[in-house]
């Protein structure tokens, strides 16, 4: 596989078995090199529309200039879409919660450049000769217990709130995203995806599913995969191979 | 998972840097804003009327533009207008959020909102063209102007410390006549805001009249929201007395625009962020500096429409645009004279 071959990519998304709605929302955009899942922050103001608007807001940006400015620009979009989702926001003043949220996970690669852009516990995998590599970390309380507080994975487990987010777009005045960079690598697999599939899979099914020849192929092993599971939240996955 | 050893973080084996020293967490905040995976909506609960993809058999819906309070506001393609050979179909639309459609009122108050931008006839307000009902998911929706561009809280993403004298003017100018010409004409806008106003082709557009209201017998059979029961604000840009419980006046646009002009001058929010009847609590009125773009002589008129006493709010939008036109752009002035 030469490093110029086309990206080529396969998506889908579904409500899951129990949701009456599809909160998340998806990007796919091989042409620009760019990919994302955004997963709208569930029980609170019309997490749809949150997602809805961050993928439709991407989808928006013009990338013809340096790899650089495109993660400019896309960090620069999501900043933006904080501030829409948050201190721009028409309020009622009975609404018991007025966050209107979304988790976000970007994909961008432009040759052997790639980056990860994300708030929030939407992941990306990569699969490199035959090994997973999960390139983001979730931004979820459970996560900060272990890394930030040194707890035991069991110990993080029992916090009544391990599940929260600690970030996402619109939740907060100051947003930090998180940005990755690395080298791609011919033969590299990548899928973006919410917590909705990666809860249901382990390690090895991820890593099964993206050995598939196809994008295509990828997905349907995946949703295959997910849906004789409970399947209790939304489930999107984006792959991406050349 | 079962298998974690099989999983590696970025930086371990992979050749990877993290490179978010720039978005690297400064206080980090625990939100509990997610509830646990058990916490599903059952799939019984009752169908959502989900928007169709043509409205009222006519606007094709491409793609979401932006969300309000009570509104989604969507990119679409009049396909009448297509079929007859229209260059520029595109049209937006305005149509009520799923939380309000329900509401016997809400329609009325969209109605209420397309009524009262069609009143306005200005180069700087977004034009409205008509108002509908979608007869499958029973909601109003208003299509009006399409403009593309820059709204104001975008601009101030790609432009954090503010702009400078010569655009900031130029912006405000345009505003300001905007708000003079519509309070001229017997409507408050009730909701300005950077994401309210839009740089469209390099001319400012003020729009979304969603909780404006008539005064002084214009339009008076017009529904309007019952603040009593129904109250709803941008906090940062509210005047203080609206959280009070007292209604709209051309003092709290005027606030709300002064608190936009402000923030263009130098990318902060006068107040701070927060909400304005928090701001009279803690005495912030008293650390208000002059922008350090903004020219002395704007800043009188500006500090005044700024007050968080309504009473002592005493500059009107003629009054404001007098003070930014009576300033002119440096090289221009230089020029003439």
């Amino acid at each position: 596989m030469s490093a110029e071959a086309p990206w080529r990519s396969a998506a889908r998304t579904d409500a899951g078995k129990v949701r009456s709605r599809n909160e998340d929302a998806l990007l796919e955009n091989s042409a620009q090199g760019l990919w994302a899942v955004a997963d709208g922050m569930g029980g609170h103001l019309a997490g749809d529309v949150a997602s809805q608007l961050i993928v439709s807001s991407l989808a928006d940006l013009v990338f013809d200039g340096k790899f650089v400015r495109h993660l400019r620009d896309i960090r620069q979009c999501l900043h933006w879409l904080n501030r829409r989702l948050g201190q721009e926001l028409t309020v009622t003043a009975d609404r018991k919660s007025s966050i209107m949220g979304s988790t976000v996970v970007t994909l961008l690669i432009e040759g052997n450049h790639g980056a990860c852009v994300w708030a929030g516990d939407s992941r990306c995998y990569m699969l490199r000769e035959q090994r997973l590599y999960q390139l983001t970390r979730d931004h979820s309380l459970y996560e900060e217990l272990i890394f930030e507080q040194q707890m035991s994975a069991e110990q993080a487990q029992q916090h009544p709130s391990s599940h929260a987010l600690t970030r996402a777009i619109g939740a907060s005045v100051q947003l930090n995203l998180e940005v990755l960079e690395f080298e791609v690598c011919p033969g590299d697999v990548f899928l973006l995806c919410s917590d909705g599939l990666y809860q249901y899979l382990d390690a090895n099914a991820l890593s099964r599913a993206l050995n598939m020849d196809s994008p295509e192929a990828a997905i349907d092993r995946l949703f295959a995969n997910v849906l004789q599971s409970a399947a209790r939240d939304n489930i999107s996955a984006v792959v991406v191979r050349q | 998972m079962s298998d974690e050893q099989s999983l590696t973080f970025a930086g371990g084996e992979v050749p990877v840097t993290l490179t978010g020293a720039a978005d690297a967490p400064r206080d980090l905040t625990y939100f509990g804003f997610v509830p646990a995976h058990d916490q599903v909506q059952p799939s019984q609960a009752q169908a959502v009327k989900e928007i169709p993809r043509v409205l009222a058999g006519r606007y094709r819906i491409e793609r979401l533009l932006g969300v309000g309070g009570m509104n989604l506001v969507y990119k679409a393609r009049d396909l009448l207008h297509e079929q007859y050979g229209d260059p520029d179909p595109s049209v937006a639309i305005k149509i009520l959020g799923e939380e309000i459609a329900d509401c016997a009122d809400a329609s009325a108050l969209l109605f209420s909102e397309f009524a009262l931008t069609r009143h306005l006839q200005h180069p700087n307000i977004a034009r409205v063209y008509s108002f509908n009902m979608e007869p499958e998911c029973q909601r109003g929706f208003i299509t009006q102007e399409l403009m593309s561009g820059l709204t104001l809280d975008k601009l101030l993403c790609e432009r954090p410390d503010g702009l400078p004298w010569s655009e900031l003017r130029d912006i405000a100018l345009e505003l300001l006549d905007a708000l003079a010409y519509a309070h001229a004409h017997g409507v408050l806008h009730g909701d300005i805001k950077p994401s309210n106003v839009m740089l469209d082709n390099y001319r400012v557009k003020l729009f979304d009249f969603g909780l404006g209201q008539s005064f002084g017998g214009v339009l008076p059979g017009l529904a309007r929201l019952s603040r009593e029961r129904f109250n709803a604000w941008t906090p940062s840009y509210a005047a203080p007395e609206l959280f009070d419980g007292f209604g709209l006046s051309t003092g709290s646009d005027m606030f709300a625009v002064a608190c936009v002009l402000f923030e263009l001058a130098c990318g902060k929010h006068p107040y701070l962020r927060v909400s304005s009847d928090l701001a009279r609590d803690l005495n912030l009125g008293r650390t208000l500096r002059r922008p350090r773009k903004l020219p002395r002589r704007c800043w009188p008129a500006l500090k005044r429409a700024l007050r968080l006493n309504p009473n002592c709010r005493t500059s009107n939008a003629l009054h404001l645009y007098d003070a930014f036109n009576a300033v002119p752009v440096r090289g221009v002035s230089a020029s003439f004279g």
